[in-house]
């Protein structure tokens, strides 16, 4: 390959503060989608699993609808096919507010709630019917119910699955520069104009995605640990013998 | 732990070896597989685009065609085909170096850091930044753009110098054109700079061309060249000999013509600077 690597323009000049930038972007707009999407997937994953039609069905339709069409669309849908349909004065403001950002967090936060949903649905139904039948029995209604023992007993059980959508939507945040939001892939790319080193930007980029993923499957396996129900699944790690 | 070792040796040895695996020159490539392959854009009209036939064609994919494939088939003495692969302002560097393609072709602009990475032909074409904004905005050119919210491409030389020049201007950057110009017709961004020859372009192709006009003084000078892969003067010599003959012999004034003459793609007069600026720059045989 005819290629001299220059690592060093990593961190001289502007670069490392770019790639710090971007990584704050990346890690402010991520944080932002998920607990939206965390908040979407509890609800929608609920009454997925609720014995009333009228509740289940809309659920099912929001969850098909948006984890079945690419994020891509969704990025110009919440930025280029929203804002058209808001009063004009609303629009100026959004525009001048950082619109692009935001309709970030939306399409990544609505794409992944529907993932998410599935995710705590599927740890809903693993709880057996028996629990729900017990708690109903003393005296609890169905919301009380699903609110103090069935979603936190599903929450428990579900966190490797969701330490998997977690990192996807990490990495699914990138798309969001095709918006022009100046998150750690457009950094990267941000580099490469600048110095024209692109093997170089693209391994930063890469080893901070690794880095960052890393962090949070660590922390998440703690959390797994932490709060795992003794007796109702059995743990792969050694620390279950 | 010793199964991650060996696969960063392995990494290693990838980078170490790439050496001497493409040790042969360019033209020994061409020579050998019977074919020039550049980079190219499809959504760069009228350099390189896609056009209403489905046929991927342009300014600067012509040049290569009429004016160096001869010149590179009469040198090895055999008929070169030409072949187009897609690149973009982050993807061209890489494609050069990893020998993927041997030529880009398209709307590069030759600056002093990309000579770090890659060899410039002479200059086949130049122009400079401009914003295109919609008839009757009240930005005028670069002077007037400050706390305006501008959109620029991603990886292009302008959105560097505005960042440069006028921190206060809010700058958005799109990967490609028509997400740019949408973002500019919808009114999420107040102008949309780029090389005022694209802009020219993206007007000339626009729903209703009237509706919007290109404005400003150059704020940038952005010289277009070809480029190719660092140290490799003899595919460097016979592109840039193609470049110097067809400017000679008017072949680039007829290519030239074609897509910018009055007839054109998108009419836009060859300066006398210019049409002077391109002439000196062939040396005498």
């Amino acid at each position: 390959m005819n290629y001299q690597f220059h690592w060093n323009v990593l961190w001289t000049g502007q670069t490392g503060g770019w790639l710090l930038q971007g990584l704050l972007t990346t890690l402010h707009l991520s944080i932002l989608a998920w607990l939206l999407a965390v908040m979407l997937g509890i609800t929608s994953g609920a009454l997925r699993t609720t014995a009333i039609s009228l509740l289940r069905w809309p659920a099912g339709v929001y969850v098909e609808f948006f984890r079945n069409v690419p994020l891509l669309v969704w990025m110009f849908f919440w930025y280029f096919g929203v804002p058209p349909l808001l009063p004009q004065a609303l629009q100026e403001w959004l525009f001048e507010h950082g619109v692009e950002f935001w309709a970030g967090v939306f399409a990544l936060g609505v794409y992944h709630g529907a993932r998410f949903s599935e995710v705590i649905r599927a740890g809903i139904q693993s709880i057996p019917k028996t629990q729900f039948e017990a708690a109903l029995s003393t005296g609890l209604t169905v919301l009380q119910t699903y609110r103090m023992i069935i979603v936190p007993i599903a929450l428990r059980l579900i966190v490797p699955p969701a330490t998997n959508e977690t990192l996807n939507l990490l990495k699914n945040s990138s798309v969001a520069l095709t918006i022009g939001v100046a998150e750690l892939t457009f950094q990267t790319r941000q580099i490469e104009t600048y110095t024209a080193k692109a093997f170089e930007a693209l391994a930063a980029g890469t080893i901070i995605y690794l880095v960052l993923c890393l962090t949070i499957a660590r922390l998440m396996a703690r959390v797994e640990r932490r709060v795992a129900i003794p007796g109702l699944i059995a743990r792969g790690s050694t620390d279950a013998a | 732990m010793k199964r991650y070792r060996c696969l960063w040796l392995i990494v290693i040895f990838y980078f170490a070896s790439s050496d001497f695996i493409s040790a042969e020159t360019t033209l020994e490539k061409i020579d050998k597989n019977g074919a020039l392959i550049i980079g190219t854009r499809t959504g760069s009209p009228p350099f390189a685009y896609v056009n209403k036939n489905n046929d991927w064609v342009g300014f600067s994919i012509g040049l290569v065609e009429k004016a160096i494939v001869p010149v590179i088939s009469k040198k090895l003495n055999k008929q070169i085909k030409l072949e187009k692969k897609e690149s973009a302002p982050q993807t061209r560097i890489p494609l050069l170096t990893s020998n993927a393609v041997d030529l880009i072709a398209e709307t590069m602009t030759d600056t002093q850091s990309r000579r770090d990475s890659v060899d410039f032909s002479l200059t086949f074409f130049a122009t400079g930044a401009q914003f295109l904004v919609k008839k009757g905005a009240q930005i005028k050119g670069i002077q007037t753009i400050a706390g305006k919210r501008i959109a620029a491409q991603q990886g292009s030389t302008n959105a560097k110098i505005i960042r440069d020049r006028v921190p206060s201007a809010k700058l958005i950057e799109f990967p490609d054109q028509p997400a740019a110009f949408q973002a500019l017709a919808q009114g999420q961004v107040q102008a949309y700079t780029n090389d005022g020859i694209q802009l020219a372009g993206l007007r000339a192709k626009a729903p209703k061309p009237d509706e919007w006009v290109v404005v400003g003084e150059f704020f940038s000078y952005e010289p277009y060249g070809m480029a190719m892969r660092k140290n490799d003067s003899d595919f460097r010599q016979v592109v840039n000999v193609g470049l110097m003959d067809a400017i000679a012999s008017g072949l680039y004034f007829e290519i030239y013509d074609k897509w910018f003459g009055p007839k054109g793609e998108v009419p836009y007069p060859l300066s006398p600077e210019t049409k002077r600026f391109l002439q000196m720059q062939v040396v005498p045989k």
